[in-house]
């Protein structure tokens, strides 16, 4: 890894991952807040009372919506925080060596003594630390002020969020990488990231009502992404872990075989 | 051991040295057989040549003929379909990086971090060489860099400038330039001839990519001659020189004179325009015979400019294209 190459990447991607953290955090905080006011409103009897198929579809879960997992399932976690965090990490990926290609500053870099390897591994542990601030920016307001708000939960509960967040965000970067790392510009790679989640969150939805769509399941990245059973329950199960750091492994182990084999001009 | 012949002189090579005229000299620069494709389409094709130490080489050739495609793939961005590529007595590879750390590069086309300012790249780029640039503060005075401003303010000029200054400060044993004075002022030019002059006397090899004639015959000795992929010829400059074409064009005081210019050897495509002017292309080994015609002449204008690249290409190495394809 080159210390050099990693501060430079942080510098250009501070504003970034300010304004994606800052949004994180003003989320979180805004969910913590209304959780008090949420709780026995009308909304929730409507909201429970609607087809499964319809929950489904605005990013609800089979948690109880009026459980506080439901809740932040329902509300935040289970559609528009993967939006939020899979296109910060698809913008990072896609900056990390496509855009740079294309714009032919990958030339002005390589031209230096830095080997390729050291290049993208050091990208890579950007990709890790994106990752790491997106996912703290994401729930640490939730442990800090959920206190105030009728939120409890044990720390181990958040372990897990933390821990599982991370690899969630990790993988959909990993997977960005892979595609960017051997892309010559950054507009194909991220339509296909963004096509491939897209198609993975129709496939969900129609899982409820179709067989056909039933048999994806078990490839479908998003499926396994439960934030209400961490919440309410406390656990994750062991093919969770499996499915999430294997995807991130396998997809940043591709990138890095990609870009060291390619042109880059 | 084999043995190649360039100049009229004799050379024996060994590995990558090579013996001219009794002295052992290093080739730092040296394709075999150097094939480069894009899919289907054509970079460079079967290029061979060969660069010794403290040499100076122009790569010659018109937009597209290959040249900015042999220089990535000396620099291992690129990885020829076929041949292979050696630089400084090491073979290419595309994870070259202590090879890299000895080259000096200035890509033709200036691509920077556009957010960024001259400074931050002048220290970047110290900080990934992994030491301080020694002429790095001289550069920036006598090309009159300004380094606090960010690359998306800079001219094309001033972009060149910063280029130049990324690629020359760490004073590399080869300095790869690729049409490194291009958007540059005459007096910027200048500078730019001075300082890549003294680098070479100090002992570093020059490859020069360019397609301005002039250039290639103020800094190199030998000369390449690229087209269409495809390396046609390989001589001295100055055998260049004496081919390369001319655009003259004269004013009398009066009337052209009857026959002023018959006979001439070299001059071609003679029109006469107007009473007064005449205008033609000329070999450059013929231009003392025709300041000798016109000597005894009074004139009003004279101009005396090089023909275009293709124009010398149509004229002497067209043939050579035709039957190498």
């Amino acid at each position: 890894m080159s210390w050099t190459v990693l501060v430079a990447t942080l510098r250009q991607r501070r504003w970034m991952l300010l304004w994606y953290s800052l949004g994180l955090v003003s989320y979180s905080w805004v969910m913590v807040w209304f959780w008090p006011q949420f709780q026995g409103t009308e909304y929730v009897d409507l909201i429970e009372r609607l087809p499964e198929e319809l929950t489904a579809i605005l990013g609800g879960s089979a948690a109880d919506i009026g459980t506080l997992g439901g809740y932040f399932e329902t509300e935040y976690l289970g559609l528009m925080w993967m939006l939020i965090v899979s296109s910060a990490v698809i913008l990072y990926a896609m900056k990390a060596v496509a855009t740079e290609v294309s714009a032919g500053t990958m030339e002005l870099v390589l031209a230096q003594p830095i080997s390729r390897m050291r290049f993208i591994v050091t990208r890579v542990v950007g990709l890790v630390i994106v990752s790491a601030v997106l996912t703290v920016a994401t729930f640490a307001p939730i442990q800090l002020f959920g206190p105030r708000y009728d939120i409890d939960l044990p720390g181990e509960t958040y372990a897990l969020l933390y821990g599982l967040g991370m690899l969630f965000v990790l993988s959909i970067g990993g997977i960005s990488l892979a595609l960017s790392a051997g892309a010559r510009e950054a507009g194909r790679p991220a339509a296909i990231v963004g096509g491939v989640l897209g198609g993975m969150w129709i496939l969900h939805i129609l899982a409820e009502v179709s067989d056909i769509a039933g048999w994806f399941e078990p490839f479908n990245l998003l499926r396994y992404w439960r934030p209400a059973d961490i919440i309410n329950d406390g656990t994750v199960a062991a093919e969770v872990w499996w499915v999430y750091a294997g995807v991130a492994a396998a997809s940043l182990a591709v990138a890095v075989v990609r870009f060291v084999r390619r042109d880059v001009a | 051991m084999g043995s190649v012949s360039g100049a009229g002189e004799d050379v024996a090579t060994v590995g990558n040295l090579c013996v001219t005229e009794g002295a052992l000299r290093m080739q730092v620069v040296e394709t075999r057989g150097l094939t480069k494709f894009y899919g289907r389409d054509r970079g460079v094709e079967d290029v061979t040549l060969a660069v010794e130490a403290g040499t100076t080489f122009g790569f010659l050739g018109p937009n597209g003929a290959g040249k900015t495609t042999t220089i990535r793939c000396l620099l291992g961005m690129l990885k020829p379909t076929s041949g292979e590529a050696r630089v400084l007595g090491e073979r290419v590879t595309l994870d070259g990086a202590a090879l890299r750390g000895r080259v000096g590069y200035v890509a033709g086309e200036v691509r920077a971090f556009e957010r960024e300012t001259g400074a931050w790249h002048i220290d970047y780029i110290a900080r990934l060489r992994g030491a301080p640039a020694p002429s790095a503060l001289a550069l920036v005075e006598r090309l009159e860099f300004d380094p606090s401003r960010k690359v998306r303010e800079l001219s094309k000029g001033n972009k060149q400038k910063l280029a130049l200054i990324l690629g020359l400060m760490h004073d590399p044993e080869l300095l790869i330039l690729d049409e490194p004075t291009s958007g540059l002022d005459p007096l910027n030019q200048e500078t730019v001839f001075e300082v890549v002059g003294e680098r070479v006397s100090r002992g570093a090899t020059l490859f020069l990519s360019s397609h301005i004639l002039s250039e290639v015959e103020r800094l190199c000795e030998r000369v390449g001659i690229i087209r269409d992929g495809r390396l046609v010829a390989e001589e001295d400059v100055g055998d260049l020189i004496a081919k390369q074409l001319r655009d003259v064009s004269v004013t009398f005081d009066g009337p052209v004179p009857t026959g002023v210019l018959d006979g001439l050897d070299g001059l071609s495509d003679v029109v006469v325009s107007g009473e007064a002017t005449l205008s033609g292309r000329i070999r450059g080994d013929a231009i003392d015979a025709l300041v000798k015609r016109l000597a005894p002449h009074t004139l009003v204008d004279l101009t005396v400019a090089h023909a275009r690249l293709e124009d010398v290409f149509r004229e002497y190495y067209a043939h050579d294209t035709e039957v190498r394809s």
